[in-house]
């Protein structure tokens, strides 16, 4: 039976305008049973980054992983075991770009049981933190589970 | 239209937010942190603390040195120059020589 999939909200602020910045929100879905809160720095990691444990990049404060997939890279790891490595690694959450690699989506869906947030994001969300990553702007980012409205139910 | 960015130099696959994901062969691929951003660079040789790996399908990488206090080594576990003021020993780096070993200071080895 199809999982329900719970959408995330995603708020972006510069830490260059905080605190009365006002922030960038965004949507994405969570997967692997991992919906929640999360909050940290904004952190890129190259998709070739999460292959094995040795490369103990340690960062000193909270932080929200970001990965651009592409189909092209070749895979050093599945992807459940990637995410499981980022959330190892000290992430408060994992975000997957899955714009460029559509069997990436499908993969991830699949995925269980992981400790914290995982969301994938795509089209015009994942180009806007992208955008932000690419001018390596520092941003805080809080992750949160999308309410929807409560409409009654008329059958 | 956009074509594909132009790679750079010793990057046969690339990509505008990911950099290098794919090296001409015999380069090793470097993933750069730059404050948040990690792009792949296409190097010959790797920088201070990282050794090259070399892998069957041409994926080489410079990986990091796992030796405490050490800034270069040959592979993951041997040392080839320790940090200043430290002694190398087999691969190892120490504050002093390890008992039975003689101290030579001319070249900071045991």
């Amino acid at each position: 039976s199809e999982r329900p999939t719970l959408r995330a909200v995603i708020k972006v602020t510069l830490l260059k305008h905080e605190p009365t910045g006002k922030p960038i929100v965004l949507e994405g879905v969570f997967v692997g049973g991992s919906a929640g809160k999360a909050e940290g720095k904004l952190m890129q990691y190259h998709p070739l980054s999460l292959c094995n444990t040795s490369e103990d990049e340690r960062q000193e404060s909270d932080f929200i992983t970001i990965v651009k997939l592409e189909h092209r890279v070749p895979r050093c790891k599945a992807l459940h075991d990637k995410a499981r490595m980022a959330l190892d690694k000290g992430a408060q959450a994992v975000i997957f770009d899955v714009s460029d690699d559509a069997n990436a989506a499908a993969e991830l869906r699949e995925i269980d049981s992981l400790p914290r947030p995982v969301v994938l994001v795509e089209a015009e969300d994942a180009e806007e933190l992208m955008g932000l990553v690419n001018k390596n702007e520092e941003a805080k980012v809080v992750i949160e589970i999308k309410m929807e409205p409560k409409w009654p139910h008329y059958d | 239209t956009e074509g594909p960015p132009a790679c750079p130099k010793g990057c046969d696959r690339c990509s505008e937010y990911n950099g290098c994901i794919k090296c001409k062969p015999k380069l090793f691929i470097f993933l750069e942190r730059n404050d948040i951003r990690q792009i792949g660079v296409c190097l010959a040789s790797c920088p201070m603390g990282y050794f090259g790996m070399r892998n069957p399908e041409g994926n080489n990488r410079c990986t990091q040195c796992k030796i405490d206090n050490c800034e270069a080594c040959f592979n993951r576990n041997f040392c080839t120059k320790c940090k200043d003021g430290l002694y190398s020993h087999s691969g190892r780096c120490y504050v002093s020589c390890p008992p039975g070993q003689r101290t030579a200071n001319e070249t900071m080895e045991c």
